[in-house]
């Protein structure tokens, strides 16, 4: 194993690399398209009434209400900042299972814990990345989704979407 | 006590802070949850930052699945007795 | 581990606080929310960790149970 990159520089990259992980593979399951959970399509109404976008609002209010792949990301990370892969290997079955625990009949969760894992694993061994850095990564990539503000966020997710889809 | 933990400590401190104070002041309701979800994955990273021992995984996805439950819940709630 | 402690008392406080002096059902729940992820942090903290999952796993159910008298309650007058 290589020197470790300095984690003042390493926790910016593994936000933006959390981010596109999220975003990815959140419209690969076509999240933002319909509502989803119940709880998912009344918070995207509200962010849509109050000036946003109505398939941002969706996305956000599938991240909040059900297990997708924002939780997996988070979770993969914990898990292999504790004991590496056998930690992320176990990470992934508790969000198969908490996943079925909340009635979701989607594996958006499952594939993005598997996806955070392999990515991780890669920049970790590869590139020195320290693994605590992708926990910070994944805060401050949902703070920027969510925390700062939910209408110009989901104005530039919709956009997003519409021109990938 | 590393640094480099300390400063991951530091994000999930000031933004955990942050977003709650922001959603115990926000008027409406229905827009507080995203930001207690933010105020949930920043308290998930803080247990496992807390106590590095493979337990502490199954705590942090037990709190973060609770979480996520229980946020469901409400909405789910507001959007029936709204309806009516 | 100093940060964490002084985190979770400042999440007990505001939703401590906060559960008290906000109107709305719905809001006094979210807060309580808030204040039982201070009481997660300072259980962690302390080293009891099967407590912990107990509380994280129990708060939510408690909650969805109050939810569904909630419902009731709005429902019987009509």
């Amino acid at each position: 194993m290589n020197t470790m990159i300095n984690i003042i520089l390493a926790i910016p990259i593994s936000a933006v690399i959390c981010l596109l992980l999220l975003a990815s593979v959140d419209f690969f399951w076509k999240l933002p398209k319909a509502g989803g959970v119940s709880g998912a399509k009344v918070i995207g109404k509200e962010i849509e009434k109050k000036g946003g976008d109505i398939n941002g609002g969706w996305m956000i209010g599938n991240i909040i209400s059900s297990p997708d792949a924002s939780a997996g990301t988070l979770l993969a990370a914990c898990g292999y900042y504790i004991w590496g892969i056998p930690g992320a290997v176990i990470s992934i079955i508790l969000v198969y299972i908490g996943a079925r625990i909340c009635a979701d009949k989607g594996y958006a969760g499952t594939s993005g814990c598997i996806l955070a894992t392999l990515v991780i694993w890669v920049l970790t061994t590869f590139a020195g990345f320290p693994p605590e850095s992708f926990i910070a990564g994944c805060v401050i990539a949902i703070f920027f989704i969510e925390g700062i503000s939910s209408k110009y966020a989901s104005r530039i997710l919709g956009k997003i979407w519409r021109r990938v889809s | 006590m590393e640094e480099s933990i300390m400063i991951v400590e530091g994000i999930c401190v000031v933004i955990a802070v942050y977003c709650a104070l922001r959603a115990v002041f926000e008027k409406n309701t229905l827009l507080k949850f995203p930001f207690l979800n933010v105020m949930n994955f920043a308290v998930t990273g803080a247990i496992v930052l807390l106590l590095p021992y493979p337990i502490t995984i199954g705590v942090a996805i037990a709190y973060f699945v609770g979480s996520t439950l229980e946020s469901n819940a409400i909405a789910s709630t507001i959007s029936t007795l709204e309806a009516i | 581990m100093d940060l964490i402690l002084i985190l979770a008392v400042l999440l007990s406080l505001i939703g401590g606080i906060a559960t008290v002096s906000v109107r709305s059902p719905f809001d006094k729940l979210i807060c309580l929310g808030i204040l039982t992820s201070g009481g997660v942090l300072f259980m962690v903290e302390k080293g009891y960790l099967d407590v912990a999952i107990c509380i994280a796993l129990l708060m939510p159910i408690g909650t969805l149970f109050i939810l569904l008298l909630l419902g009731k309650k709005q429902e019987v007058p009509k």
